[in-house]
């Protein structure tokens, strides 16, 4: 019931001076807007860059030393004796070997289904690549198994992903062809292929076998030149087309922990081989570059908040300066110094957590509008975010209470000050 | 009801001590109308206060409804004030923004420890605006009711807490000649009922119709 009786009078307060009160929910409205915004910004850009540079911390790329020293070191060449080696490190849990297939595969007919996506008479040369398949494990479980195939049974093979946004965005336009149709499923999909074939004069097979190959799966696992097919897949056709075996191109090595990356990385330079952190130092670069935009952005959205809090905080003590009168009835009639604390907190809080729902839902309209007006201006390309935001939940919910909280926190004084009121001398 | 012995009270005008209560001894019974008059500055707001309440440091002693002042903690004083204590000011008696049935029940919204829903209170309040002639303006705001109507709505409020003190400051002081007659035949009204009520004033009229008058000069009682 008092608190009612509390909630009552600072409602009062409040409608008895709007101007003041409209002007604290605006600043309140503000900070939440800018914090709701530019985090959902700096959420949204990490995302996109995210898709973009995908990277597994947990990933150690080994190469053959590229220096005779390797050898040397007995190193260099990636076989199985190596791939034993590596496995055994300390903190690997996985060790997944590549190797790229000597022997030319091209494409002369489009995909089964997308016979318009394919500029006529093209014949596409496509380079292959065996992968284990336990490096794709979790991309491939969508009813089409990543094994080497028997009898006339496609190849499954998966792609980039990376590979399908560039098609999709940058190669189809090119070849004036249609992009993939919307919400495409191209998990399937059959592409024949002549094994054998190159369209380098002079560099075919004497035998070139006519096959297809099935998508099994997308993945941000494998290279975005080469088709990925299993490994088994690929020895057997160096065994048909008797090559020498090459050893592996690349062993992915899979830690335990992110943190057991980097020991591993180095033991396996001390192995003498060489490790490409490529990949992985772009999306560090990427999510370092993210994290301190987030941050600065985060930042900026705090110094509006405080400053936010800072006008609240004026505001209230003006409010207070200006009703000592009022208050000191408020304490005759038997309110206490607490109370009249509470009236002045439940007013900042109400004005708070007003602007924080209004700002709340601002900074989320202008998300909205900058979408907008990004997908119009900026023409499509790989990887074209729809949007450079995202509005979890919890950052809507963060928004509200930050402002209610910064709100409260600016009338602390304000509401110090007026329990501190004393009634005869400001009744007098 | 209301008792001051040797009452003190000075303030620091930042160089020197300036007494403005020398010792005053005051006893106001229940069913008394006890008028303190006095020139202005002559401590008559001052000891209200002290009376009321709102002003602790004083010294000697005052005793209020039974309540002994001096050591009673903060929220003792405001429960006092609130359950034992009615108050009439000159000029400042009620919230802007509540309307004049919320200001009357405002005390008994604010009470401590005794839950009482504002639905069982409403019939009571309307009825103290009734008794001071208010009736039809319970939902008005202050700012639209006249100074008279605003001291009729802080007696409306005394009326529907009953506390056994009543202390008035100047309470006809802004008031014409027909709502100043009413705003004290309310307090007679509330004297005959058994409160003690203590009214400073410089004006004819409410000390004619004291009980008793009495005049405070330099700080002390004549």
């Amino acid at each position: 019931m008092r608190l009612r009786a509390l909630l009552a009078v600072a409602l009062a307060h409040l409608g008895g001076d709007r101007r003041a009160a409209l002007v604290d929910a605006a600043a309140a409205a503000i900070g939440a807007a800018a914090l709701v915004l530019f985090v959902g910004l700096g959420l949204g850009v990490g995302e996109a860059a995210r898709r973009m540079f995908p990277a597994d911390a947990r990933l150690v790329e080994v190469v053959p030393s590229n220096v005779g020293l390797g050898g040397l070191l007995g190193g260099g060449k990636l076989d199985d004796a190596a791939l034993a080696r590596l496995r055994a490190l300390p903190g690997v849990q996985a060790a997944w070997p590549r190797q790229n297939l000597q022997v030319a595969v091209a494409a002369a007919e489009p995909p089964r289904g997308l016979e318009g996506a394919w500029p006529p008479g093209m014949t596409l040369q496509i380079p292959i690549v065996g992968i284990d398949p336990g490096l794709v494990a979790e991309d491939t479980r969508h009813g089409v198994p990543f094994l080497d195939p028997r009898g006339d049974e496609p190849i499954p093979v998966v792609l980039s992903r990376r590979l399908v946004e560039v098609y999709d965005k940058t190669i189809a336009p090119t070849w004036g062809v249609p992009g993939l149709p919307r919400g495409f499923e191209p998990v399937g999909l059959e592409l024949p292929v002549r094994i054998g074939l190159s369209i380098v004069p002079g560099k075919s097979e004497r035998l070139v076998l006519d096959g297809r190959m099935r998508l099994a799966g997308l993945s941000d696992r494998v290279p975005i030149y080469a088709m990925a097919v299993p490994l088994e897949t690929v020895k057997r056709l160096h065994a048909r087309y008797r090559r020498t075996d090459p050893g592996y191109g690349q062993v992915t090595l899979l830690a335990a922990r992110p943190d057991d990356a980097p020991p591993i990385a180095a033991a396996a330079r001390r192995m003498g081989f060489g490790v490409d952190q490529s990949e992985r130092s772009t999306a560090e670069r990427v999510g370092t570059v993210v994290t301190i935009t987030t941050g600065a952005l985060a930042l900026l959205a705090a110094l509006m908040t405080g400053l936010a809090a800072l006008a609240i905080a004026r505001s209230r003590a003006a409010s207070v300066a200006a009703r000592v009168k009022e208050i000191a009835l408020l304490q005759a009639l038997g309110a206490t110094g607490g109370d009249v604390r509470a009236v002045v907190l439940i007013e900042a809080l109400l004005l708070g957590g007003a602007g924080g729902l209004v700002g709340a839902g601002v900074g989320r309209a202008a998300g909205l509008v900058g979408d907008l007006v990004w997908r119009r201006v900026m023409p499509d390309f790989p990887y074209r975010p729809e949007t450079f935001f995202s509005f979890p939940a919890w950052l809507l919910a963060a928004g509200f209470l930050v402002a209610a909280g910064a709100a409260v926190l600016g009338a602390l004084g304000p509401a110090t000050s007026a329990a501190r009121v004393d009634p005869a001398r400001a009744l007098s | 009801m209301i008792s001051l012995a040797g009452v003190t009270r000075s303030f620091h005008d930042g160089t020197q001590e300036l007494p403005v209560l020398r010792g005053v001894d005051l006893e106001v019974a229940a069913g008394e109308l006890v008028a303190v008059v006095g020139a202005s500055g002559s401590g008559k707001s001052t000891l209200l206060y002290v009376a009321g309440a709102l002003d602790a440091g004083f010294g000697g002693e005052v005793v209020v409804a039974g309540e002994r002042l001096r050591g009673l903690s903060g929220v003792a004083l405001a429960t006092l004030r609130n359950r034992k204590i009615g108050f009439v000011f000159q000029a400042f008696n009620l919230v802007a923004g509540l309307s004049a049935l919320d200001n009357v029940l405002l005390p008994e919204l604010l009470r401590r420890g005794e839950p009482a829903r504002r639905r069982a209170l409403v019939p009571g309040a309307l009825a103290a605006l009734e008794q001071v002639g208010l009736g039809a303006k319970a939902h008005v705001r202050p700012a639209l009711l006249s100074g008279g109507e605003r001291q009729r709505v802080a007696v409306a409020r005394a009326l529907l807490a009953r506390p056994p003190v009543l202390l008035a400051d100047e309470p006809t002081g802004n008031l014409d000649a027909e709502s100043g007659a009413a705003v004290i035949a309310l307090f007679d009204g509330l004297r005959r009922d058994g409160t003690s009520v203590l009214v400073v004033t410089h004006e004819e009229r409410v000390w004619r119709a004291a009980t008793r008058v009495v005049t405070l000069v330099e700080g002390r009682l004549s």
